[in-house]
């Protein structure tokens, strides 16, 4: 009996890699026989959507946008229906999938996701915007069920430690896991789709 | 290979399944899944039972999961989801201008509330350490009072 369609959130700060993360997700789901719909976030725009629409790696009606006119946590976390609306939109009209994945438009390490649109979520932070960020316990970090830190490549050049990184999120986090990911070059990506498959896929 | 679990069947108070649960309870055939509040907003989980068996649930968007909820129901077996009992932080403000501003920063910090008379209760959802690091001004100035018990 083929399983009803999981829902992934991914979030993070302005910059950090969501939509680069989904680029580089998009041919792995395929690479695994596994069908994909998108849900993109933006403040005013319809920018994310139009950008993986554009990309050549999915179909483009399989990508649709929210604009969320305030806050991007308001959509995915007080009251997130028009996200539950376009990912219904997209189930109805795309039943085989194996999930939707809702982009959060960019946000602080404040944002959240809301159980009641998501099943699952990921965070997404920039190992170049500082090595103090997990430990700063934001709510993002904390309450993720997967921490992405992206752009590992940028270390050295801030000199941000990622074996501390991951050693303090993975602290803070209570021991949930914390990912390394080089979305430029497509580093990690496998090991996030594994823990997807492991945890919420079971495909 | 951990079992997946695809719907609800019904609940534990339901008339039809408690006279079976019952039974299967007497021979030691109930095996819970105990899940913090949170978790039962979920659709899909990998879970592990009171028996430490793995089950991954995967249900359609229209059931939800709830205390009782039977996702098992066999002739020698069931399984059936408890739900942890909430732990909740007992905030007793000092005056009328403390309630009004412990509310406002409540909110701010979105923290899930509710009210008992003169008290304001806050969901852990997390450590309480971490709340009550938050709220270590209001403590401090004695604003607001940490009840216990």
């Amino acid at each position: 009996m083929a399983l009803s369609p999981a829902r992934i959130g991914i979030g993070g700060p302005v910059g950090s890699g969501k939509t680069a993360l989904i680029e580089r997700l998009i041919p792995v789901f395929e690479s695994r026989n596994l069908e994909l719909a998108i849900v993109t976030n933006d403040l005013v725009t319809r920018e994310d959507a139009r950008r993986i629409q554009r990309s050549g790696l999915i179909d483009p009606n399989r990508v649709l946008a929210v604009e969320t006119g305030a806050c991007p946590h308001t959509a995915i976390r007080e009251d997130p229906t028009l996200n539950i609306q376009t990912a219904d939109q997209l189930v109805l009209a795309y039943p085989g999938i194996a999930a939707v994945i809702i982009e959060s438009g960019g946000d602080n390490l404040a944002s959240t996701f809301s159980l009641d649109l998501v099943d699952y979520w990921l965070f997404v932070i920039d190992a170049a915007d500082g090595d103090d960020i997990p430990r700063k316990k934001g709510p993002g970090v904390v309450r993720s069920d997967l921490l992405i830190i992206n752009k590992t490549d940028l270390a050295p050049y801030v000199g941000a430690d990622l074996d501390r990184m991951v050693r303090e999120g993975t602290a803070v986090r209570d021991g949930k896991p914390v990912l390394l990911t080089n979305c430029a070059t497509g580093e990690g990506i496998e090991a996030v789709m594994d823990q997807l498959v492991h945890d919420v896929l079971f495909a | 290979m951990p079992e997946t679990l695809t719907r609800i069947l019904g609940y534990a108070s339901d008339e039809d399944k408690a006279e079976q649960l019952h039974h299967l309870q007497h021979c030691s055939a109930v095996d819970q899944i105990v899940l913090p509040r949170e978790d039962t907003q979920r659709h899909r989980l990998r879970v592990h039972s009171q028996t430490n068996r793995e089950y991954l649930i995967a249900l359609p968007r229209d059931q939800h999961l709830s205390d009782g909820a039977v996702l098992v129901l066999e002739s020698d077996r069931a399984v059936v989801v408890k739900m942890a009992e909430e732990q909740w932080l007992r905030l007793l403000p000092g005056s009328l201008a403390d309630a009004v501003e412990l509310g406002y920063f409540a909110g701010n910090l979105h923290w899930r509330v509710k009210f008992h008379g003169a008290e304001l209760h806050v969901a852990l959802e997390g450590p309480e350490s971490s709340y009550l690091n938050r709220l270590q001004p209001f403590l401090d100035a004695k604003r607001v009072q940490c009840l216990h018990g």
